[in-house]
């Protein structure tokens, strides 16, 4: 890479990490300024369901398939159903992700 | 309605790498395809690594390569791929209530991307403040070197590794929706929040569909959120409506 590149490269590492790390720090100081002022340190409501809505967001987001077809949407759908039995059934994480990616695959790999 | 409480292992460090498994899914096959475009586009398997370790962002990683080899100006390569990562904007402060006051926290929001953001603010709520940072080193770190080895297997053995096993790359990436799948779930308590959580979804996947993915997350959440206030603004006497 050329020293141009190198430069853009560092510029790109450090705006990122200064994208996630500023805010959290301005949040931070904002709920210890407020603990110390003998009120209950809040953050905003907006910003309480944005939180889960970016979340939701992504859900949307990566729904869409790799390869989009046919297939693939119903595959994403009857693996979204079957992760969803069973959340219902365990509430965890682990074993509705496992179960969700093996319909998932087992659906493409046989049907592909 | 979720009440119950999930189970969470004594160890934090075992919960941590529990919770970060899932993410490998997603973030190896996507590494591997940055892996491969990176040195296919002319950079070396070593700056490939060290721009998926400096920046760790998946979308704009790719865009960082594609401009810098198209010779777009340095200025644009800059604001476009942080204007990509702006939506990490709001995650710091959503989770920022859950750290405790330790100076730690700070270089550790690197590894804070969109995954690990939603799964801290999953995890965090039912953690002790102790148990946090632990938690959080350890699903943060496997999901930042998952990133970089599958960076580095990418550069290296990528092309072989498509053309051998094509259905790992469509396969494994469904662990994501799955993951937030059930990070969703629990929060769709009542009707106000599940239309809020279905607008957000719906609205991503339409304009991921419609060419926009990058835009996809930030304009999602933020219908979402308008949603949640109009629900509550919107009168339930039917009186009122007219």
């Amino acid at each position: 890479m050329s020293v141009q590149t190198w430069m853009i490269l560092i510029s790109i590492a450090l705006g990122t990490y200064l994208i996630r790390a500023l805010p959290y720090l301005w949040m931070a100081r904002k709920l210890n300024k407020q603990a110390s002022q003998g009120s209950i340190g809040s953050t905003p409501v907006w910003l309480t369901i944005l939180g889960p809505t970016m979340i939701a967001a992504m859900f949307g987001s990566s729904l869409v398939p790799v390869e989009p077809s046919l297939l693939s949407w119903i595959a994403t759908v009857i693996g979204c159903s079957a992760t969803y039995i069973v959340w219902r059934r365990t509430r965890s994480m682990g074993y509705p992700i496992v179960v969700g990616v093996l319909v998932f695959g087992a659906l493409v790999v046989i049907f592909g | 309605m979720n009440t119950v409480a999930p189970t969470l292992l004594s160890n934090p460090w075992k919960q941590g790498a529990k919770d970060a498994l899932p993410l490998l899914g997603g973030y190896i096959p996507v590494a591997v395809s940055f892996g491969l475009f990176s040195v296919q586009s002319g950079f070396g398997v070593l700056e490939t690594i060290l721009v998926s370790a400096f920046i760790y962002a998946g979308a704009s990683q790719f865009l960082f390569v594609a401009m810098v080899v198209s010779g777009a100006p340095i200025w644009l390569v800059i604001v476009m791929t942080l204007l990509i990562n702006s939506r990490h904007l709001v995650y710091g402060p959503n989770i920022a209530p859950y750290l405790q006051k330790d100076v730690r926290w700070l270089p550790l929001m690197h590894l804070l991307t969109d995954q690990i953001f939603a799964l801290t603010l999953t995890r965090m709520p039912d953690m002790t403040p102790s148990d946090r940072l632990r938690w959080y080193v350890s699903a943060g770190v496997i999901a930042w070197l998952s990133w970089i080895f599958g960076t580095a297997l990418g550069a290296i053995a990528g092309e072989e590794l498509m053309q051998r096993w094509p259905l790992i790359g469509e396969v494994l990436p469904f662990a994501l929706p799955a993951l937030f799948l059930v990070m969703v779930l629990p929060r769709c308590t009542d009707r106000r929040w599940t239309i809020t959580m279905v607008m957000a979804t719906s609205t991503a996947m339409l304009l991921k569909l419609s060419g926009f993915p990058n835009m996809a997350i930030p304009a999602a959440a933020i219908c979402g959120v308008l949603a949640y206030y109009a629900i509550q603004a919107r009168p339930t006497d039917k009186g009122e409506l007219s």
